[in-house]
């Protein structure tokens, strides 16, 4: 079997395995054991790729041939896949309880994976399918209407997929990406030159528009995003960690993939704006709406789950105004921050099942003072807080930058606002976090909570290491996507980033950082030893508190933000397509009413009116 | 080696004296205004002092421990990023973008340990706190933004060089809108009226500071020296053209003299401030909030879209 067959299908095959046999222990092993093939042989073929090759293979099946090839962009993002999909395995192998979830957990992996390695259009649409199914059929376990949400509107964005599949494949007569590709440049060219293309400017806008939708709902792109913040939480947060690590990082591969397979075409069809493509400024201004609108949201959540949600949609936005962008250096960038973003967050998802499983509660109100219950998971959860917030030397740090640098050095002003104003909301939304969770008094149904279990805490274990070695040595990611570009965009060492307007070391940063440290630990040893107090030993204006006083401010920590913005927070586009959802039911029952009336005369009088159209018609 | 090392120690060593300066000329000043003597200029330095020689101190926990340690070591590092003249220890990595993170930093620290405190009132300071820096990140943004699209280069060090060249930064009608705009943003970074929130004496009891005493609330005290410092500078080195001098032969009175031109530099920041913080009473967060969305944020974006064209 060939290798890129088993690291597609690894994932699947465990699943199935673990979901026939379904005995405690079996299937958990079985379950970690399909990422595990799949990572182990991708970072087998890291030789091949690495050295400029190319591994490929095509199935013939059901009069289709279906292309996959390993290149070092699908090797970036199968990696990705690979690593979050083993940590957030480890992860459910203390928290999911039956072989069901396992099945469809590993059939959205592979699903997944086929997207990111499949090397033609249609196998990539059936990969997409799939990895949309698994991802549904775990929601819907937890929550039918949250699922059927996600349901209805991946089903949407497939469907534009196919269409736009339709509409490329009518003209070019291949599925393949390259004979895609060549069709679209040779149509570039004739365009430019002034010749009759075979894809009209129509054609283009609407392609385009299909895919925008196609990609967009997946990636979570504003106002397509209302699916996830219901999706990411209503299931098992152990495969959030996928589900948002990898799975929303397909609507990004998607809009990476557009831009190779067309963006040429697409550039001379649409113009520029400012020196960008202007199909890319549109996905790279809607990506800064989704930044800001994903933060604000994920700052006004009472529930711990749903503040993480948003904050996935918010930080998705960057890797969104990155790879629209579009310049060699700001794709990077995005690429960069999806790697560091699968990173943190699925390290967040993780530390949120532990929170979830050990606690058994998700809202704010009925959490407080876990730090010291929960220090391993409070450690992993700080190191998350710390890249995501874009704290140096996080490697959460080092993309952010790139995307800063990358879209100011483009002269796009408003967009760069945009970003800074995401990189704050991010702070404030994980302090809510930290001061809700973590610190402040404890309620006492909480006294006997224990720390994360060990497959759990491994995993978390893997994620935290990988954003603190990726944040000291950014070199060592830049260097590996300076190879799809094929020169050396981000220049520097393993431990720097040299992008010509800018540097930055994380080596260095560590060390003064460290100094720094040191020298302020030295003062604070200098001076006279601290005596351990009771939380309640506090002040508050004089009075005496006892534990009966709640002193964390737990409900609607961000009450004057929610004030200062209730204009627009009364715009919901998820009641929008709530309203949308009814009008389209009440117009079904009409028509059955009207239509399907059982009246016996109303069907001949239909039959009548088709016989007089005919008529007309003249057959 | 061993002259990183020294160089390191002696900007430090500056650095917090000048920064308890200007924490003690804050007070004068504000007496003065006020018709009153004031204390005397060291007064800052004498309480941190008093502060960190307390017999007894109190704790809530490691991470409140932690959160003032952290504070106070991003602090430092912050500094050490900043070009000081011709001294400076890590110009050449000293990127606009960095600082400006570098600068926000100590706040994780000391909202980190103010809420391992569990103290309400240190909750509510913290939400003010974090709505104040939401508030103004806005325009900080775009001033930073219309800075990077001018000049081309995102070294601090780069922008100091190309002032001396061509004036300073403020002479130019988009910068000066930055100017203008980020100047509205030290206010709060400052934490002076009238965007005193998150502190808010006499309001919420100090805010985040409430549990604080003895060594911690004295290494928070050098935190602030140090950040103030670090605030004012990076503000001359971006908009005031820095003040490198190279008119003498020798290296040590060429260095003397630019961190002199520099010293008035931030003199004259730190006083605008003052007279601002001085004469405006304090606004209410959800003021504060829709105030920096509405004029620094259209002047910033305004500069930023000019330095674009």
């Amino acid at each position: 079997m060939n290798e890129l067959l088993i690291i597609i299908f690894a994932p699947l095959i465990a699943g199935v395995l673990a979901w026939w046999l379904d005995v405690r222990g079996i299937r958990e092993i079985l379950g970690v054991a399909g990422p595990a093939v799949s990572l182990s042989y991708l970072v087998k073929l890291y030789t091949t790729i690495d050295s400029g090759g190319f591994v490929n293979y095509t199935v013939n099946l059901g009069g289709f041939s279906f292309n996959f090839a390993l290149t070092q962009l699908s090797w970036i993002f199968g990696m990705i896949a690979g690593v979050i999909g083993l940590a957030a395995a480890l992860g459910m192998a203390s928290t999911s309880k039956s072989g069901y979830e396992w099945l469809f957990a590993l059939m959205s992996l592979t699903g997944v994976l086929g997207v990111f390695l499949s090397y033609d259009l249609l196998a990539f649409f059936i990969f997409w399918e799939i990895m949309t199914f698994g991802s549904f059929m775990m929601v819907l376990r937890y929550n039918r209407s949250a699922s059927l949400k996600y349901f209805v509107l991946s089903v949407i964005g497939a469907y534009a997929m196919l269409l736009a599949i339709g509409l490329i494949y009518a003209r070019v007569g291949s599925f393949s990406f390259v004979d895609v590709y060549r069709a679209f440049a040779q149509d570039a060219a004739l365009g430019v030159a002034g010749g009759s293309t075979v894809f009209s400017t129509f054609d283009m806008a609407a392609i385009f528009g299909l895919l925008l939708v196609a990609f967009g709902v997946k990636a979570g792109l504003f106002p397509l995003h209302v699916w996830a913040p219901d999706a990411y939480s209503e299931t098992n947060q152990s495969y959030t960690a996928m589900f948002s690590g990898v799975l929303s990082k397909a609507g990004v591969y998607g809009f990476i993939i557009l831009y190779m397979l067309m963006g040429y075409r697409l550039v001379s069809a649409l113009g520029t704006f400012r020196g960008v493509p202007s199909f890319g400024y549109l996905i790279a201004f809607l990506g800064g709406l989704t930044i800001i609108v994903g933060g604000l949201l994920a700052a006004l959540q009472e529930d711990i789950r749903k503040l993480f949600a948003y904050s996935s949609i918010s930080q998705v936005g960057y890797v969104l105004v990155a790879v629209g962008v579009g310049s060699a250096l700001s794709m990077e960038a995005g690429v960069y921050h999806a790697i560091s973003h699968a990173l943190f967050k699925g390290l967040f998802f993780l530390v949120v099942a532990a929170i979830v499983h050990r606690t058994g509660k998700t809202e704010f109100k009925d959490m407080g003072g876990l730090a010291e219950k929960m220090p391993v998971t409070f450690a992993m959860a700080f190191v998350a807080i710390l890249s995501l917030a874009g704290i140096p030397p996080m490697v959460g740090f080092a993309s952010k930058w790139l995307i800063f640098e990358a879209v100011i050095s483009q002269n796009l002003p408003i967009l760069g606002g945009m970003v800074f104003f995401g990189s704050a909301i991010g702070f404030v939304y994980l302090i809510r976090f930290t001061y809700a969770v973590w610190f402040g008094q404890r309620p006492t149904d909480l006294e006997d909570t224990r720390d994360a279990p060990l497959p759990l805490a491994i995993g978390m274990g893997i994620l935290a290491l990988l954003n603190v070695v990726f944040g000291i040595a950014p070199g060592l990611v830049a260097g590996e996507l300076n190879k799809i570009i094929g020169k050396e965009v981000i220049g520097g060492t393993i431990w720097e980033l040299d992008i010509g307007v800018g540097r930055y070391n994380g080596l260095l940063l560590t060390v003064w950082l460290i100094v720094g440290l040191l020298i302020a630990a030295i003062i604070y040893f200098l001076g006279a030893k601290a005596r351990r107090v009771p939380v309640t030993d506090t002040y508050q204006s004089g009075n005496p508190v006892t534990m009966e006083y709640n002193l964390t401010i737990r409900r609607d920590f961000f009450r004057p933000l929610r004030e200062a913005l209730s204009f627009w927070l009364g715009i919901s586009f998820d009641d929008l397509y709530r309203d949308v959802a009814k009008a389209t039911e009440e117009f079904a029952d009409i028509l059955r009413r009207y239509v399907y009336n059982g009246n016996a005369q109303s069907y001949a009088w239909y039959l009548g009116i088709i016989l007089l159209i005919l008529a007309i018609w003249g057959v | 080696m061993f002259e990183v090392a020294l160089k390191a120690l002696l900007i430090l060593i500056y650095g917090t004296l000048v920064g308890f300066l200007f924490m003690g000329i804050v007070r004068k000043v504000s007496a003065r205004i006020q018709r009153r003597v004031g204390p005397p200029l060291y007064q800052p330095i004498l309480d941190t002092i008093k502060l960190l020689s307390k017999e007894s101190n109190i704790t809530h926990g490691r991470i409140y421990d932690f959160g003032v340690v952290f504070a106070l070591g991003a602090t430092i590092l912050a500094l050490f990023f900043i070009p000081l003249a011709n001294v400076s220890l890590l110009r050449s990595y000293g990127d606009l973008i960095l600082i400006s993170f570098l600068l926000e930093i100590p706040m994780l620290g000391i909202m980190f340990a103010a809420m391992s405190s569990g103290n309400p009132w240190a909750g509510l300071g913290a939400q003010r706190a974090l709505l104040t820096l939401l508030a103004i990140q806005v325009p900080l943004g775009f001033a930073i933004v219309a800075l990077g699209e001018f000049y081309g280069t995102f070294s601090t060090y780069g922008i100091v060089m190309a002032q001396q060249n061509s004036g300073w930064s403020i002479i130019h009608p988009s910068l000066l809108l930055a100017a203008i705009a980020y100047d509205i943003v030290l206010q709060a970074m400052f934490g002076k009226e009238p965007f005193d929130i998150m502190i808010a004496p006499g309001e919420i009891s100090l805010g985040p500071m409430v549990e604080f005493g003895g060594k911690h609330m004295g290494l928070l005290q050098i935190q602030h020296a140090i950040a103030l410092f670090a605030e004012t500078l990076f503000f001359s080195n971006i908009f005031l053209g820095g003040g490198v001098v190279s008119a003498f032969a020798s290296p040590v009175l060429n260095a003397v003299a630019s961190l002199g031109i520099l010293l008035i530099k931030q003199l004259a920041v730190l006083m605008v401030a003052i007279f601002i913080g001085s004469i405006f009473p304090r606004f209410t967060i959800d003021q504060a909030a829709k105030f920096y969305w509405k004029w620094p944020t259209i002047i910033a974006a305004l500069g930023a879209i000019l330095a674009s064209l």
